[in-house]
């Protein structure tokens, strides 16, 4: 039921709650996430299909739901009070299309108590009712006119929004009044969509997302099974029937959680990720794996926490099964038998522990080669593309100190030889002496090379001078200068 | 047998790593990356275990494929299992094993390796290892007095072993050349030793990034 590209979406109520918004910041801390659910689960009340649109936000098709509860302010009266008993605040907007109701939550705030750049204001007490009303309405038909008076800074591309406001294009309106055709060619993609935005069109249609609890399967052990192997076959049925779920409603899973709740009423759970679609089988060995890593020794062979009481299986990130179809170009395909070594190990280590290297760009040799953990979607952290001025040419060392290693180097009367801001080296390295090793003497070098990066930023900054040197074991190594104290990051041999 | 790279072809028993053995280098370098790239290059997939300052860069100069490596920089006291894992997804296996490894360990990995058909190479010490390979000396061209940067390594490389391996065999090799590969060195190109190098590119110009 994919709308027709410039139909008027359809009317959208969203739910905010701004004290649940950002998890890391929130009040209620961890917690915020489960208040959140509790949330959803107070909103399903009035219409089954709630979708979370972000960390403290849910939306639903209001039309249906509003003439069964006697209107749209109505309905938004009684979820705000539905949602209060749970001890959670919320802000409602409703409008014509997804993007315009968003914003409509958001102004249905409270005006900030202190201007972006102006003198701070003194709060006003926030009493309830009072600052402002919690539901903003915006009248069918009224979403054109409401985008218009937006700032372009509420759009999420802030790179954009800045581009647009140096263009003069200070408000949606603006920029909704010039043509389409012209707003692609000079913006692109991301032009054409923010204009679709502005114009008060959709980008994509809601799609509903069934309750996430109704998905999960869980098995109880009573009495708490001690032993791996029971553990493991019913983890197979569970996973079969978690699968069998999901394919009923044409979802498929590429990352599922799995709960066990041990005799002493622990709990422990691990997320198991993987780029293609997990299968019951991969469940099942992906469950067997993490209770080993939970077991002793073989010798003991038994669970410290006694044994486990409940099993639970959780997908954690479902998409629309559309069948796996592997990537034409680009990466090796890993066979089973190699994925099921680097998830064994990951079982006994963690997921972090097993990485596949990612050649990549950059001006230091320890970030010219990235580490992703197995399983994850291998694409280097710095582009190979643009040049890279700076980087020293020409042969790679064969050790790359993860974190580099103290040093001294020395000239022929044994003092430490300096670098000043200019360059300009105090005497020819004679000695090297790095930590816990026998003094070397330097036979060749050459150096300094600056390298000053992100100077535009306080933190990120880096200014040093490196040089490469031989030492009299025919072994060559690179050394940097930074902060007057030299390191060495990598060595030739 | 896994292949190994052309240069390294000489120094090997029957040319190449045989599936089920143990080749022994006695410290990390180049040269272990090197006896990787063979195999790898072929199609193998290859684990480093326990070398967190594997340098990938020059390993996939010398023909390593990063797209079939795995690493395990930290594998903990549980080196063992992590390592038997290893060897039944992977044909090599590279480890850096701790100071000392109880006989046993060794004895329960090697019957690992011989069931699972891999080869492991190991960048230390390794009593029982069919071919024990080492570089004896080694030098960097391209480094002057203050000029000049590092271009290729001219090292004498020794392999000796058990069995048919048992006759000591030497070979020069770039290691790396300057293109970041692996080839025998020519008599004529070894660097003696007290010769001055050779200028052979202009000073390097200072470049500021950013």
């Amino acid at each position: 039921m994919r709308p027709n590209a410039d139909s008027a979406p359809q009317r959208i109520m969203v739910v905010r709650c701004p004290s649940l918004c950002d998890p890391d910041t929130s009040p209620a801390g961890p917690q915020a996430a489960r208040l959140f659910d509790r949330v959803i689960g107070a909103v399903t009340g009035f219409c089954p299909n709630v979708e979370a649109a972000e960390p403290g936000v849910c939306a639903f098709g209001v039309r249906g739901p509003a003439r069964y509860f006697g209107g749209e302010a109505m309905l938004a009266t009684k979820i705000i009070a539905a949602v209060a008993e749970l001890g959670v605040e919320s802000r409602i907007g409703i409008a014509d299309g997804m993007f315009a109701a968003l914003l409509a939550a958001r102004r249905a705030e409270p005006a900030a108590p202190v201007a972006p750049d102006g003198p701070a204001i003194p709060a006003r007490p926030a009493a309830p009712g009072a600052g402002s009303e919690p539901v903003l309405v915006i009248p069918p038909g009224g979403t054109a006119g409401f985008l218009a008076a937006q700032p372009v800074s509420v759009l999420a591309d802030q790179d954009l929004a800045g581009l647009l406001k140096r263009l003069g294009l200070l408000t949606l309106g603006d920029l909704a009044a010039l043509p389409a055709s012209d707003v692609a060619s000079r913006f692109g993609d991301a032009g054409e969509a923010v204009h679709r935005l502005a114009r008060g069109l959709d980008l994509r249609p809601l799609a509903a997302r069934p309750p996430a609890h109704d998905l999960s399967v869980a098995r109880e052990f009573d009495p708490p099974e001690p032993l791996a192997e029971p553990v493991v076959f019913a983890a197979k049925t569970l996973a079969e029937q978690l699968h069998a779920g999901l394919a009923a409603r044409g979802l498929a899973c590429v990352r599922v959680q799995v709960r066990a709740t041990w005799a002493d009423g622990e709990e422990s759970s691990r997320l198991w990720r993987h780029d293609g679609l997990l299968t019951a089988a991969g469940v099942a060995d992906r469950v067997r794996w993490q209770l080993d890593g939970w077991r002793a020794a073989p010798p003991d062979g038994q669970y410290a926490q006694g044994g486990i009481g409940m099993l639970r299986l959780v997908p954690d990130q479902v998409v629309r099964a559309t069948g796996h179809q592997l990537a034409l170009w680009g990466e090796a395909v890993v066979s089973d038998r190699v994925a099921r070594a680097a998830m064994r190990v990951q079982a006994m280590l963690g997921h972090e522990a097993v990485l596949r290297p990612v050649t990549g760009g950059g001006r230091n040799v320890s970030e010219q080669v990235g580490h992703v953990p197995f399983g994850e979607k291998r694409e280097p952290r710095l582009a190979v593309g643009p040049p890279w001025p700076g980087r020293i040419a020409g042969t790679a060392p064969g050790v790359v100190y993860p974190v580099a290693r103290e040093a001294e180097v020395t000239d022929d009367a044994g003092r430490l030889v300096t670098v000043t801001g200019r360059c300009v080296l105090s005497a020819a390295p004679a000695r090297l002496v790095i930590e816990r090793e026998p003094p070397r003497r330097i036979t060749a070098w050459a150096g300094p090379w600056p390298l000053s990066e992100r100077w535009w930023d306080a933190v990120a900054a880096r200014r040093r001078a490196r040089f490469q040197l031989a030492t009299d074991d025919g072994r060559a190594w690179l050394a940097v200068v930074r902060d007057s104290r030299w390191l060495i990051e990598a060595g030739y041999w | 047998m896994l292949p190994a790279l052309p240069a390294l072809r000489d120094l090997l028993p029957r040319g190449g790593l045989a599936r089920g053995s143990v080749l022994a280098v006695p410290e990390f370098g180049l040269l272990c990356l090197a006896l990787a790239a063979g195999a790898s290059a072929a199609g193998a997939w290859c684990g480093i275990a326990g070398v967190p300052e594997a340098g990938l860069a020059a390993a996939v100069g010398t023909g390593l494929d990063a797209k079939r490596t795995l690493l395990v920089p930290d594998p903990g006291s549980a080196w063992p299992q992590v390592v038997a894992s290893l060897l039944d997804g992977c044909e090599l296996v590279l480890l850096r094993p701790p100071a000392t490894v109880p006989v046993q360990v060794r004895r329960r990995l090697e019957a690992v390796l011989r069931r699972a058909g891999g080869v492991l190479l190991v960048a230390g010490d390794w009593p029982g290892a069919q071919v024990r390979l080492r570089v004896i000396t080694q030098r960097w061209t391209g480094l002057g007095d203050g000029h000049g940067r590092v271009r290729a390594c001219c090292a004498e490389v020794t392999a000796d072993g058990r069995g048919e391996a048992a006759l000591t065999r030497t070979r020069w090799l770039w290691l790396p050349a300057e293109d970041g590969g692996v080839t025998l060195a020519d008599p004529v190109d070894i660097p003696m030793p007290g010769t001055p190098v050779t200028r052979t590119s202009p000073r390097l110009r200072a470049a500021s990034a950013g």
